[in-house]
């Protein structure tokens, strides 16, 4: 499921696992889900800044 | 008809084609103002049209390396004025003018027909905030098209990989400026969707007056921009109005360097952010691991507390259960019954036996003169089995079983005496003499000591 998520998709869910640990209304079964899941997101994001590949093509326009 | 004298050689078409050309020649660097009307790109890139006026029509070649530098390319039913010179061609006979410069003969007018465009666009809706599409959050690659010399680029691939040092660039080298410069541009737009390399697509040129930027106001640059799948960020410059091409585009930046910021976030800013969320769900954690520690270290000490007397209530029951069991077993109702009968008969031994010795009792209490009576048959039964004894004894020592085994006794026939020594008689003495059958008479004849 992690697999097709981008950066900011992945931020987003981030961000709503924190907000529901940080609510504490989780019993520790489900905050320790949370807090798996949050990590997978994190991860996700992590590897997404690092996807980009620094390099520079020029696609010159073809000759008639 | 020409006299002899007069007669000269005549000329060969080719010496009067160059005999013209020498004649048009001060017609150099002339300006010509005049509508378009037939305009074609030719092989090679060069532009054939003609240019004429309510009378006159002339016609006129824009050569491709000319093309590129116009500010714009002419378009039929416009009225430029032409710079260049006229030319005569021998091999087709035709006199030609060489344009080597456009120029809008009427600014206004041209000022005119691009706010038609721009009325015919928003009445599509082309400029709408809705019809937009959202530049991605974080592109892997950006597309660069733009003129692939200049600042421009340079300030560009700056910016971005300032901002994000991993960025891929890929750029498409474009001429931004010249007749070219329309078709140039939507052709890279559309090679960038095709290719999809990149994520997003900014389209950049480092200003320039109205003219200079005519590209970006044309309807063909207008329509790819408009039929890009892939966003598209201008960068056109801050020197002049702006252009239908900034209008269309999903985001308008001024510069380079605003395009570069708008089109890849700053790195640094994302992993601070992702620090900050990775701090507060380490915190969250341990706040909440150490929460439950300590509420279970509460539970252990209620639980250490209630720990024996839980223990003791189990044992018990635990112990009762067993022996429920047990008394429930086959083999141990089998083993209680044999023990309740082995008991039984203790019991009833006990009390036979009892019940004798007391019957036995009472009997001999009862019949005490038949125990002596007993008592004395037992007695002389004794007496009996000595008298026995004895008697073998006797039987064993008599004479008679002496004389059996072979022995004599010598009486004294006188003195009937047992004559047991030499001594206890004298020759001449009558004996008798017992065996063990039968007697004998006999006298001494001869006494030895």
């Amino acid at each position: 499921m992690s697999d097709q998520l981008t950066y900011e998709q992945a931020l987003e869910k981030l961000d709503e696992k924190l907000k529901v640990l940080e609510d504490g209304d989780l019993s520790l079964e489900d905050a320790l889900k949370a807090v798996d899941e949050a990590r997978v997101y994190l991860k996700v994001c992590t590897e997404r800044l690092e996807a980009a590949r620094k390099k520079i093509e020029v696609r010159p326009e073809p000759t008639e | 008809m020409l006299k002899p004298e007069e007669a000269q050689r005549p000329y060969t078409v080719t010496e009067l084609a160059n005999e013209i050309r020498r004649e048009l020649r001060p017609l150099t660097a002339m300006l010509v103002k005049g509508e378009v009307t037939g305009m074609k790109q030719g092989a090679g890139g060069h532009y054939n049209f003609s240019i004429r006026d309510g009378v006159s029509r002339l016609d006129a070649v824009l050569f491709a390396d000319d093309a590129r530098r116009v500010t714009t390319l002419p378009e039929d039913g416009q009225v430029f004025i032409f710079r260049g010179r006229v030319d005569f061609f021998g091999k087709t006979g035709r006199l030609s003018f060489i344009t080597d410069q456009v120029e809008f003969d009427d600014v206004g007018k041209l000022r005119a027909r691009l706010e038609e465009l721009k009325r015919r666009l928003e009445l599509e809706g082309a400029f709408a905030t809705g019809r937009k599409r959202r530049l991605p959050f974080l592109p892997q690659v950006v597309a660069l098209i733009t003129s692939p010399t200049g600042a421009v680029i340079h300030d560009l691939q700056e910016t971005i990989w300032e901002r994000y040092p991993n960025m891929g660039v890929v750029v498409y080298p474009v001429q931004v400026q010249g007749a070219a410069a329309p078709m140039s541009i939507s052709r890279a737009l559309r090679r960038c969707n095709e290719e999809g390399l990149a994520q997003v697509i900014v389209v950049a040129r480092g200003g320039g007056s109205f003219e200079e930027l005519y590209a970006f106001n044309t309807e063909i640059v207008a329509r790819a921009i408009l039929g890009s799948r892939l966003p598209v960020v201008t960068a056109l410059g801050h020197t002049s109005d702006r252009t239908v091409a900034d209008m269309v585009a999903d985001v308008e930046a001024r510069t380079p360097t605003e395009a570069g910021s708008r089109v890849v976030p700053k790195k640094a800013d994302l992993m601070a952010l992702l620090r900050e969320r990775e701090r507060r769900l380490d915190r969250e954690t341990n706040q909440r691991l150490l929460r439950e520690t300590e509420k279970l270290q509460t539970k252990r000490a209620r639980l250490v507390q209630v720990l024996p007397a839980m223990v003791r209530v189990r044992v018990d029951r635990l112990a009762h259960a067993a022996a429920n069991l047990a008394r429930l077993s086959p083999v141990q109702q089998v083993a209680r019954r044999e023990e309740v009968l082995r008991e039984r008969a203790r019991r009833l031994a006990a009390a036979g036996t009892a019940r004798m010795t007391r019957a036995r009792n009472a009997l001999a209490s009862r019949r005490a003169p038949d125990r002596l009576e007993r008592a004395l048959l037992e007695r002389f039964a004794t007496e009996q089995r000595r008298l026995d004894h004895l008697r073998q004894q006797l039987v064993a020592f008599s004479p008679e079983a002496v004389l059996a085994r072979g022995y004599s006794i010598t009486i004294d026939a006188e003195s009937g005496r047992v004559v047991r020594s030499a001594a206890e008689t004298a020759v001449d003495r009558k004996v008798r003499i017992r065996l063990a059958t039968g007697r004998l008479g006999a006298r001494v004849e001869q006494v030895e000591p």
